[in-house]
């Protein structure tokens, strides 16, 4: 039937798809499809199975991505070049799906608990993820934009899930708010790009960036206007004034995957505009990256000194670790083309790292905020009396973010630090100094913390353990035995990052 | 069958329909501008909704102008047929109030205006400098509904799926955030 009305539609060349490079996404909708049926057709009581069928379809994707990562041959390019499942993608879609794993770990039982719509968060969860998927194989502006959206929607609806509290308004209102407007201005580059390329093909805006068009002042409005929407996304300073109200605003889970999946799908799509799109006028992304870089860092680590509650502390703080990640970009094109590798696969392995670390600071967030109730710093005074393993998992952490041996921290952070001091260029020495300068001063808050929970006394005195259910004991447990079995064996991590370089040679 | 007349004039293209297309640009384009700045300076909710009418109205008709008949009917059928009706509806069944009673602040208007001097300036200057010599095609023709809707389904497949998703989320994330429970 379909075939009779193709062969009748003249001109139409049916594209050649490769379902294999596309098997790891269309699981993730599957599971999708799966969820949302389970949702209808299940009583009320019965709704947590959602969480077990999220979880379940996020690990299953995870197959077609290793027999991808073992294939032999060229990476897929689809699409024409729209659509290109390289090694980068490989890497940061299974960043995504474990990520993502581990957030439906730490939401299961708060979801249940708090009365959320259960099966609608774990299907926008899922949406969320697919967009992250689909934009780490994006190489085209209109694949960018939309995977970008597919990410972007289904979180702002989530950081408002807790709609009956003020707080939980204001927080998906602000980030939809300031969400839309950094879309908007985005938008706008990616018309001016298109209007001088005559493409939205990641390669060919290249190849034009890099040639007469690279030169105009209205190519350069274009690539920082289009920067300006992700930037938006990894709470770079000065967009970052929506993080901590939704941070503190959204359910605590919600909070974990928006610090660090979504902003790691942000960096990602910084990653490929710039290394593949913008690469030739990488003399006008570096200045501006520099301050950027700079202003992040200290802004976030400033006013994080100075937060009480635990989860803005650790908003000031992602924001302040955003700032680090885009340190590297203030140098790109600087050095020789193997600098540009060395920059790139420095970023992917300080996200790796970042985002589990992070999420699993997050997991003991949530696990001491079911005793205690409360996100003051204060109320976690003498947890090591208590709950000596979640202490230890938390100081773990803290070690790791603040980048200190054997923690897997320090060595993402050396890698940044070597990328950028390779470069041997002035914006290079003084975004390393900024670093270094910067890196110190976080320590004033991640070991702040550690005071509280080993020095300080039981606020009330009430020293009856902590119950952490099992969904939050394994979430704890992977990214505590990830974070020390890295940090003693980086290589592991930093081979993967190696090769999540793109196929194409760059910096010529 | 205006499109096809359009289409004729646009083949026999000389300098005359050139200029008539100039101008016919430049009448749109300043009812669009009045129409904009009304959007934002009325106190009306319905006559801004009315207004945002013009604006969009006048984009379909530059699309129009530039021989895009697909994506002019679809401005239309979008953005004045559902979303500005929809937004009247909304306006008269919560019962919103008309008439603009409450006190906006404006308190940052300093900013906000120096802002938006700087923005203009920045981009007048980049587009006349990046597009200012650029001229339309003497051969203009109308883009093939039918060569659109063949890169929808090969080029553009992804996006295109992606996007069936995305309606399909932020539908039931919607009608979570508002229902009442």
């Amino acid at each position: 039937m379909l075939a009779t009305i193709f062969a009748a539609a003249e001109g139409f060349v049916r594209p050649d798809i490769d379902w294999h490079a596309l098997a790891p996404e269309l699981v993730v909708l599957a599971t999708f499809v799966v969820v949302l049926l389970v949702d209808v057709f299940t009583e009320e009581h019965s709704r947590w199975t959602a969480s077990s069928f999220a979880g379940i379809g996020l690990l299953g994707a995870i197959v077609p991505l290793l027999t991808l990562a073992v294939r032999d041959g060229d990476p897929a390019s689809l699409f024409g070049g729209g659509f290109v499942v390289d090694d980068f993608s490989l890497v940061l879609k299974a960043l995504f799906l474990v990520a993502g794993y581990v957030t439906v770990l730490v939401s299961s039982n708060q979801i249940a608990e708090g009365d959320y719509h259960e099966g609608e968060y774990y299907l926008l969860l899922l949406a969320s993820i697919f967009g992250m998927m689909t934009i780490s194989s994006a190489r085209d502006l209109i694949t960018i934009f939309v995977a970008f959206e597919m990410l972007s929607i289904p979180t702002y609806m989530l950081a408002a899930w807790r709609k009956r509290a003020q707080t939980g308004i204001e927080a998906g209102m602000k980030y939809y708010l300031i969400g839309v407007f950094a879309t908007g201005v985005m938008l706008y580059g990616m018309s001016l790009i298109y209007g001088g390329t005559g493409s939205t093909l990641l390669s060919e805006i290249g190849a034009h960036i890099g040639g007469d068009f690279g030169q105009e002042p209205v190519a350069v409005v274009g690539i920082l206007f289009t920067l300006v929407g992700f930037l938006f996304k990894v709470s770079a300073v000065p967009f970052h004034n929506w993080a901590p109200d939704t941070y503190e605003g959204a359910p605590t889970p919600v909070t974990a995957f928006l610090s660090v999946a979504s902003k790691s799908a942000g960096f990602v799509a910084i990653l490929q505009l710039v290394f593949l799109g913008f690469f030739g006028r990488a003399d006008v992304v570096r200045p501006f990256m520099f301050v950027l870089a700079v202003a992040t860092m200290t802004v976030g680590n400033m006013i994080a000194l100075r937060q009480t509650n635990i989860v803005r502390m650790f908003a000031y703080s992602s924001v302040a670790q955003a700032g680090f990640i885009l340190v590297p970009l203030s140098v790109i094109g600087a050095g020789s083309a193997d600098t540009a590798d060395q920059i790139l696969s420095s970023m992917v392995m300080y996200l790796l790292v970042y985002t589990v670390v992070n999420l699993g600071a997050f997991a003991v967030i949530i696990s001491v905020s079911r005793r205690t109730g409360s996100g003051e710093i204060a109320s976690w005074g003498g947890l090591f009396t208590y709950a000596p393993a979640l202490a230890v998992s938390m100081a773990v952490f803290l070690f790791a973010l603040g980048g200190i041996p054997p923690a897997v921290g320090w060595f993402a952070k050396f890698q940044l630090f070597t990328a950028v001091v390779k470069a041997d260029t002035t914006l290079g020495y003084a975004a390393g100094v900024a670093m270094a300068v910067n890196s110190v001063i976080s320590l004033g808050y991640y070991l702040g913390v550690m005071r509280t929970m080993f020095m300080d006394d039981v606020p009330d005195g009430d020293t009856t353990p902590v119950r952490v259910p099992p969904a939050l004991v394994a979430a704890v447990g992977i990214t505590v035995v990830a974070t020390l079995v890295v940090g003693f064996l980086p290589g592991l991590v930093g081979d993967l990052a190696d090769h999540a370089t793109f196929a194409l040679s760059l910096g010529e | 069958m205006g499109f096809t007349i359009l289409a004729e004039v646009a083949r026999n293209a000389d300098a005359d329909v050139l200029v008539a297309q100039n101008v016919a640009f430049g009448i749109i384009a300043a009812i669009m501008i009045f129409s904009a700045i009304r959007v934002v300076t009325t106190s009306n909710v319905v006559h801004a909704a009315a207004f945002l009418v013009m604006v969009l109205a006048g984009a379909a008709a530059q699309f129009i102008l530039l021989g895009a008949e697909f994506v002019a009917v679809t401005q239309v059928m979008v953005y004045i047929g559902a979303i500005v009706v929809l937004f009247l509806f909304g306006i008269m069944l919560t019962r919103a109030p008309m008439q603009g009673t409450e006190k906006f602040t404006r308190d940052n208007w300093k900013v906000g205006a120096l802002t938006s001097v700087v923005m203009l300036a920045v981009l007048v200057f980049t587009l006349v400098d990046g597009f200012g010599e650029d001229k339309l095609p003497a051969d203009l023709m109308p883009t093939d509904t039918r060569v659109l809707s063949d890169a929808i389904f090969s080029t553009y497949l992804v996006p295109f799926e992606v996007i069936s998703v995305l309606l399909l989320s932020a539908l039931i994330g919607a009608i979570v955030i508002a229902r009442k429970d």
